[in-house]
């Protein structure tokens, strides 16, 4: 703490936001605090079912981040806990925390369930909202982190069962309420957003009716493990129903209640609960959902709309829904809406969603107050155009839907980019208060025979209580190497560790077997037991007696302790032939290559530099700027000339950036850590430049229309040109029609270009600022202004812009009659074709792909979209990552955006390259393939194969061989399966290993053969 | 036959995918689904790791029907395209398994995710059932012979 | 040094008769083989008896060339004998290594192929259902000639066998390194396959590019690129599970490989290697491979006659060995 900050950051706030800024900061040698008001952490992604667009299933991709932060040495979860008070200032702040009892012993309750299942209270069930039960014992989900109990004391009887079925005596009825202070170097807000309150919305008669459920509620009853098992029911009388409406804009887009935002994720999600619940119901399902505007303006978005429509049938009725009334008789709901033909209609309905929207967290004021933090007007965090992730206060950032609403892999960008933020701040302080662990030297055992240890848990009676588990010891000690066996209460907890510890001395144990719980939450705590005892990590091996025999087999014991005798015998077949396995490690270059110098380029460099890394800036033009150099103005008022002006002498001033102009990658080659690539410079030579990481920051490119008349005369513009005229002063036009969606939302190109709309307000507003009688007429298919912009359209509408919607069936027509341009379109409310002579048209023209990204993409071996951007490794929870390690993008290049969106994404870029930079040696999962060079044929078939591009052909000898390129193997064993002559091997699962145990679980008995 | 239908338990070896079905496994587990106790689990990181030289091998030692389990078509593979492999991988073995006279139904591919517990517990369930309609493995009879 | 000769032996169980015409492709090293060993025992080419056989002192033989598959009593009681009577049994050829395409057999039973052989083809006039006995009463005594076996059997799954030399023949150059190796005495450890470790593909002078393909061909529905793997357009090539050591001369002639050196070391299974191995890669072609469950079963179902194709010489030494009968 030489300058006196603190190499440690709180996040607040433990949902996806939070654990990915977490991880960020954990993975870059800083120390974490990470506080959550829940007892466990997981946010609202944890009770969602699927994720749009791909449909991914929310658990299966939330679960492996919530067991990393729960067993990441660099990151202390408080959860059950709020954040009281903030002093001092950015680098040392003070924090006072509260913790809030549990009446559980965090230290010593292992999770094992035993208190909830004897509790006899029947409590309300949070997480599945309301729908089920729960004991007043309890976690909020079994995939819970840290799977730690808690007693609702509201619901508690106090009847002390749960203390005397404990057998970890964990139950504290008495605990109490504690304050604790910690020293951090930065604050990171990520408190997420609180659903609104569907009762408030009285007209629709959430409350009152059983089947008017909402989002949320219809996330858990599609889930597998929600309150049906995953069966669509009606809440009131448990039928299939067969016909659902989806109600856009509970609580969103509504001057009545006061937020006039959009909540901006609802469409996607009412879109993707319509369409799983098709899957999901059996029979026929009807879905509609009654919208006003459709805002599928993500990257794929507009695809998963029109396969909505075209293969699921979904139906769209673009109307307000007025009210919903029930037949008490039925259950029926009866849905009133003004059909787009103007008239009220009702349709009955056997079930209706509403797509509530995000309102500001709970108790925000006292966490505002708390920490010294504005808020905006609907107590949102308050941010900038340029700055979204910087709270009022500095060194407090915040990220996810707190600053604006917004999906999930926006909040994650946000998180990353926050992460990024609070690292600079710290950067001095890297590495300082994150604990280094010493092992005992490895012990060489590949000359000794296999001595087996066999710990066999009870997990209190969870195992124990079925499973005849002594039993189960005795057999363990007839198997062949199997030297040593014994029972243990809690396999898990502390004493054991020591034990473990102890026998492997005692009976130099050179492989250890543990049968108890799953090895997906528990292997890594094994392994470090033995690794602490000097053994390789590697040398230990798993069975699941509880989660595959006692908790599954719990009315036929003898079954289950027949069943458990097999796993053991399985996996003592495996251990014995365990190989130790080393963590492959690779040196880093702590420096990085950003590949274009706009906005989202620029910002990442500085970032990085901030951080203290060397950066290569290559940018194509000669000057700095891309895209930002056309933007003259923005809607929320900010001077973007200005901002670029300041960000560009930042750069240039920077001593740890190179800026190279007029340049171009030419040339790529390496790996995570180590790349080497050439820079062609503007005086056509060539430099050899090395660094660790790669960022793509290659931007996009304003589409130039053929339709509408562009390019054939001069009074046709595009947004951008409009812009220019408006911002030099040559603008003096009195009636303009602007015609959105060109090149955008069509066959060649099915996806939203995202800007357009938001471009369109920003300009017609501009041009009734310089003359509020100039006619304005704005031709769009939906007004996707989400978010915050939404305030501006009505503005724009309000201030005399007339919004006039077509379909694709009748797009408007230009043409030029006589010298004046006349624009023809139909007018669907009057429902008659209308033409008006503006003095100009301005095409909202797409913002399409750098037509150089193809070039880049091979060059760096990643994909790209069909559509020409850059594909992400995960379009949910890996925004700005490559699949391939080491390669990052932001900004355009990843799909249009604003650019407070850009500088999140280049800021979060920064943040997941330093986790690389911040290291001098990557240590690699040990469980990588490998190649045996005297088997393998150079048949090719494994390089075509992995997805990682792992796998390189080598030439040796003039043979050519597969080669693992170990820091980028996943270590799937797609490629040793598929290798015809099995030269590849991988570790830790060879087909040796894989073998022995299946013909040791087909083996009735082993006989000891020792 | 030795073993009649009746009092005839199959036994069934699964290879479950790290990632999405060993997770549902556990997911059945926690949730306390029980499901009969048949199945003999082993854990691959992926469903692209499962060779379909270990179904072979599960066959020959008498197993009576083999499960492989991973995550959900199309995207949810932890490591992109594993369970495009054993996709194609397990549906080619079973055309050959039909030439070999084994019946392919003995076989038997699922995609289960991390929050399936009850679907998990569901196929094991009606996969006792179908094997025991099948009858023990003819490979094991054989043997007996 | 007048060294003593050695002694070897010849014969020929369930096979073709090309292996033994391939001891005689080595041609003028037959000589050389003269040189250093004399022929006790070699049905196709001396008179030798059984009897003569059975009165050897055991071990007299030095080394037996042992080809084809064992599928009858007669070939069972040889491989025995010769088991017994010879220091090094060497598993000559396809047949004997791996069960041969005789193997193939064992997609029937004896019941199916008698039916088949003795009254379904087209040229048998056999209305009594007149089917080969082992033993038959005749006026003269009993007549016996050897019992017909269900299941077609290797070499090694009869007898214990010292070496195998691969090849439906064996290539010249695989005859020529195991006379050698005797010859010099410089065998490998015993079990071992006299040919290299790794597979054919190492030896296939074409061109391999990548192996993504989503269309297959059998090989009269196209005429391939001679100079790129075949396997990479859409013909399945046996090469990449199939062990080196012919020097890819199918390849040449720009045929598939269809398998005859069996396994590589490390992929006993050869069936199930390419099974893998194939299915792997077919469908590649496509962006990310995203097809319905119902397009892959398209994919699949281009490949015509799997086990044919996948275990044409490996039936008997596969992980299942035969099908399973019902009846």
């Amino acid at each position: 703490m030489a300058n006196g900050k603190v190499g440690a950051v709180l996040v607040v706030g433990g949902g996806v936001a939070g654990i990915q800024a977490a991880l960020d900061l954990a993975d870059s040698g800083f120390k974490v605090y990470m506080v959550d008001e829940s007892p466990s952490i997981g946010g609202v992604m944890a009770q969602l079912d699927k994720t749009f667009p791909t449909n991914d299933c929310s658990m299966c991709i939330l679960a492996p981040k919530l067991v990393a932060a729960g067993r990441h040495p660099n990151i202390s979860l408080i959860t059950n806990s709020e954040v009281l008070g903030l002093s001092g200032e950015a680098g040392n702040f003070e924090v006072k925390i509260r913790k809030r009892s549990r009446y559980i012993n965090e230290e010593k309750c292992n999770g094992c369930g035993l208190c909830a299942q004897k509790c006899p209270v029947e409590a309300i069930d949070t997480y599945n909202k309301g729908l089920t039960d729960r004991s007043a014992v309890y976690v909020e989900f079994p995939q819970a982190v840290p799977l730690r109990y808690k007693i609702d004391r509201e619901k508690c009887i106090g009847c002390k069962t749960c203390q005397e079925v404990c057998k970890a005596n964990a139950v504290e009825y008495d605990q109490k309420d504690s304050e604790i202070t910690l020293k951090v170097g930065a604050v990171i807000l990520a408190p997420g957003f609180e659903p609104f309150d569907a009762r408030l919305k009285s007209e629709y008669g959430y409350g009152r009716y059983a089947n008017v459920v909402t989002s949320i509620e219809f996330e858990r009853i599609l889930s597998a493990s929600g309150p049906y098992g995953g069966i669509v029911l009606r809440p009131s009388d448990g039928e299939i129903p067969r016909k659902i409406a989806f109600v856009q804009c509970v609580g969103s887009r509504d001057a009545q209640l006061g937020n006039l935002y959009c909540s901006a994720a609802c469409c996607m999600y009412s879109i993707k609960e319509a369409i799983i619940a098709k899957e999901h119901v059996p029979t026929k399902l009807d879905c509609t959902i009654f919208y006003m505007d459709i805002r599928a303006y993500g990257k794929e978005f507009d695809a998963y709309y029109k396969r909505a429509q075209e293969e699921y049938g979904i139906r769209f009725v673009r109307s307000r829904v007025a009210s919903i009334t029930e037949d008490p008789a039925t259950g029926n709901l009866f849905v009133h809406y003004v059909g787009e033909d103007e008239t009220p209609r009702v349709e009955e309905f056997d079930m209706v969603v509403l797509s509530t929207g995000m309102q500001p967290p709970k108790n925000v004021e006292k966490l505002a107050k708390a920490l010294g933090i504005k808020l905006n007007k609907y107590k949102f965090c308050e941010t900038g155009a340029f700055t979204p992730l910087e709270t009022s206060k500095p060194g407090v950032f915040v990220c996810g839907a707190f600053s604006s609403p917004k999906d999930i892999p926006e909040s994650v960008a946000q998180a990353s980019g926050a992460a990024a933020k609070a690292m600079a701040i710290i950067a001095p302080e890297r590495g300082k208060l994150v604990a280094v662990k010493e092992y005992p030297p490895e012990r060489d055992v590949s000359q000794e025979e296999p001595r087996i240890g066999v710990f066999i848990c009870h997990c209190g009676i969870n195992i124990g209580g079925i499973v005849r588990v002594p039993e189960v010891v005795e057999y363990a000690k007839t198997l062949p190497n199997v030297v040593y066996a014994e029972d243990n209460l809690y396999t898990c907890s502390d004493d054991t560790q020591k034990r473990i510890r102890e026998k492997i001395k005692e009976y130099n144990l050179n492989r250890v077997v543990v049968a108890s719980c799953t090895p997906r939450t528990h292997e890594p705590l094994f392994r470090e037991t033995v690794r602490e005892a000097g053994l390789n990590p590697y040398l230990f091996e798993m069975a699941n007696i509880r989660d595959q025999c006692s908790w599954v087999h719990m009315h036929e014991p003898d079954a289950a302790t027949e069943k458990a005798k097999d796993l053991v015998r399985s996996v003592v077949a495996k251990a014995r032939l365990l190989k130790p396995l080393k963590n492959p490690t690779v040196n880093v270059t702590p420096a990085a290559l950003v590949i274009g110098g706009g906005v989202a380029g620029m910002t990442a460099a500085l970032e990085l530099a901030n951080q203290g890394f060397e950066v290569h800036l290559v940018e194509r033009e000669k000057e700095l700027g891309g895209h930002l150099r056309k933007i003259y103005y923005l809607l929320e008022g900010e001077d973007p000339q200005d901002h670029l002006q300041k960000l560009v002498k930042a750069v240039m001033e920077n001593r740890l950036i190179h800026v190279y102009l007029g340049a171009e990658v030419v040339e790529v080659s390496g790996f995570v850590g180590n790349f080497k690539s050439k820079i062609r410079l503007n005086n056509g030579e060539e430099k050899q430049v090395e660094h660790g990481v790669v960022i793509v920051a290659t931007g996009a490119v304003e589409y130039k229309p053929k339709e509408y008349l562009y390019g054939v005369d001069p009074r046709v513009l595009t947004q951008h040109e409009l812009e220019e005229k408006i911002a030099k002063g040559r603008f003096n036009a009195r009636k303009v029609v602007m015609i959105q969606c060109v090149g955008a939302r069509n066959e060649e190109r099915p996806n939203c270009a995202r800007i357009c709309c938001g471009q369109a307000i920003k300009n017609a507003l501009k041009i009734k600022e310089l003359d509020p009688d100039a006619e304005v007429y704005i031709l769009y298919k939906d007004v996707r202004s989400y978010g915050f912009k939404e305030e501006y359209y009505r503005e724009a509408a309000n201030k005399g812009v007339i919004f006039i919607n077509y379909s694709d069936d009748r797009k408007p027509k230009v043409s030029n009659e006589g010298g004046k341009l006349k624009v023809s379109f139909y007018e669907p409310v009057l429902k008659q074709e209308i033409q008006i002579q503006p003095d100009i048209v301005v095409l909202s023209a797409a913002t399409i792909p750098n037509p150089d990204n193809k070039r880049i993409a091979e060059m760096l071996k990643v994909p790209l979209t069909k559509d020409g951007f850059f594909l992400e490794a995960h379009m949910k929870l890996r925004p700005v990552d490559f699949q391939t390690d080491g390669v990052f993008l932001c900004g355009m290049a990843h799909s249009p955006k604003y650019i407070d969106e850009s500088i999140a994404q280049a800021c979060a870029a920064a943040a997941r390259a330093a986790t690389i930079l911040s290291k001098k040696v990557l240590e690699m999962e040990g469980i990588v393939a490998k190649v045996d060079e005297d088997l393998c044929s150079g048949c090719k078939i494994c390089e075509s194969l992995c997805p990682y591009g792992a796998i390189e052909m080598l030439e040796k000898e003039g043979k050519t061989v597969a080669h693992v390129i170990e820091a980028l193997c996943k270590g799937c064993g797609v490629c040793g399966t598929a290798c015809p002559t099995k030269a590849i091997v991988l570790g830790h699962f060879t087909t040796e290993e894989i073998l022995a145990q299946v013909r040791a679980i087909m083996r009735e008995m082993e006989v000891a053969a020792k | 036959m030795s073993e009649t239908q009746k009092d005839f338990e199959p036994k069934i070896v699964g290879f479950l995918c790290n990632w999405c079905a060993y997770a549902g496994a556990d997911l059945a587990g926690v949730s306390r689904i029980q499901y009969p106790p048949n199945i003999r689990v082993i854990r691959v990181m992926c469903s692209g790791r499962i060779d379909p030289a270990f179904i072979l091998e599960a066959l020959k030692n008498g197993a009576d029907g083999v499960l492989v389990a991973g995550c959900h078509l199309p995207s949810d593979c932890h490591y992109l395209s594993g369970n495009f492999k054993a996709l194609r991988r397990v549906m080619l073995l079973k055309k050959v398994l039909k030439d070999f006279g084994i019946e392919p139904e003995r076989v038997r591919l699922e995609w289960v995710s991390a929050s399936e517990g009850d679907k998990f517990a569901a196929v094991v369930r009606d996969m006792v059932e179908q094997i025991k309609k099948l009858g023990p493995n003819p490979l094991k009879m054989e043997a007996k012979k | 040094m007048a060294k003593q000769k050695l002694k070897f032996a010849f014969y020929w169980a369930a096979s073709c008769g090309g292996c033994e015409i391939a001891v005689l492709d080595i041609n003028e090293k037959i000589l050389d083989v003269v040189q250093v060993a004399d022929i006790v025992f070699w049905p196709v080419a001396m008179d030798i008896k059984y009897k003569d056989v059975e009165n050897m002192p055991d071990k007299y033989i030095d080394v037996c060339f042992f080809n084809g598959g064992i599928r009858n009593s007669e070939q069972e009681h040889m491989a025995k004998l010769l088991r017994q009577k010879s220091k090094i049994l060497v598993a000559y050829g396809a047949c004997a290594h791996l069960g041969g395409v005789p193997g193939l057999a064992n997609l029937h039973n004896k019941k199916e192929i008698f039916e088949k052989v003795y009254v379904q083809t087209f040229s048998t006039h056999n209305p009594n259902g007149v089917f080969p006995q082992p033993k038959v009463q005749v006026k003269e005594g009993v007549l016996e000639i050897p019992e017909f076996y269900d299941t077609v059997r290797t070499l090694d799954q009869t007898v214990e066998v010292d070496y195998y030399v691969p090849g439906c023949p064996p290539a010249v150059e695989r005859t020529v390194f195991a006379l050698e190796a005797i010859a010099k005495g410089e065998l490998p450890p015993k079990g071992s396959v006299l040919a290299p470790l790794k597979s054919v593909c190492d030896e296939c002078a074409k061109k391999k590019e990548n192996k993504k393909i989503s269309r297959i061909y059998r090989v009269y529905e196209k005429t391939p690129d001679p100079e790129r793997c075949l396997l990479e357009q859409g013909i399945i090539c046996m090469g990449p599970a199939t062990r080196g050591g012919c020097g890819a001369r199918c390849l040449k002639a720009d045929m598939p490989c269809t398998g005859c050196g069996g396994p590589c070391p490390n992929a006993p299974e050869q069936g199930a290697a390419m099974i893998s191995a194939l299915a792997s890669i077919l469908g590649l072609e496509e962006e990310k491979e995203k097809y319905t469950e119902e397009e892959v079963e398209k994919l699949i179902d281009q490949i015509k006659d799997p086990v044919g194709t996948f275990y044409m010489y490996g039936l008997p030494a596969s992980i299942l060995r035969r099908k399973v009968m019902r009846s």
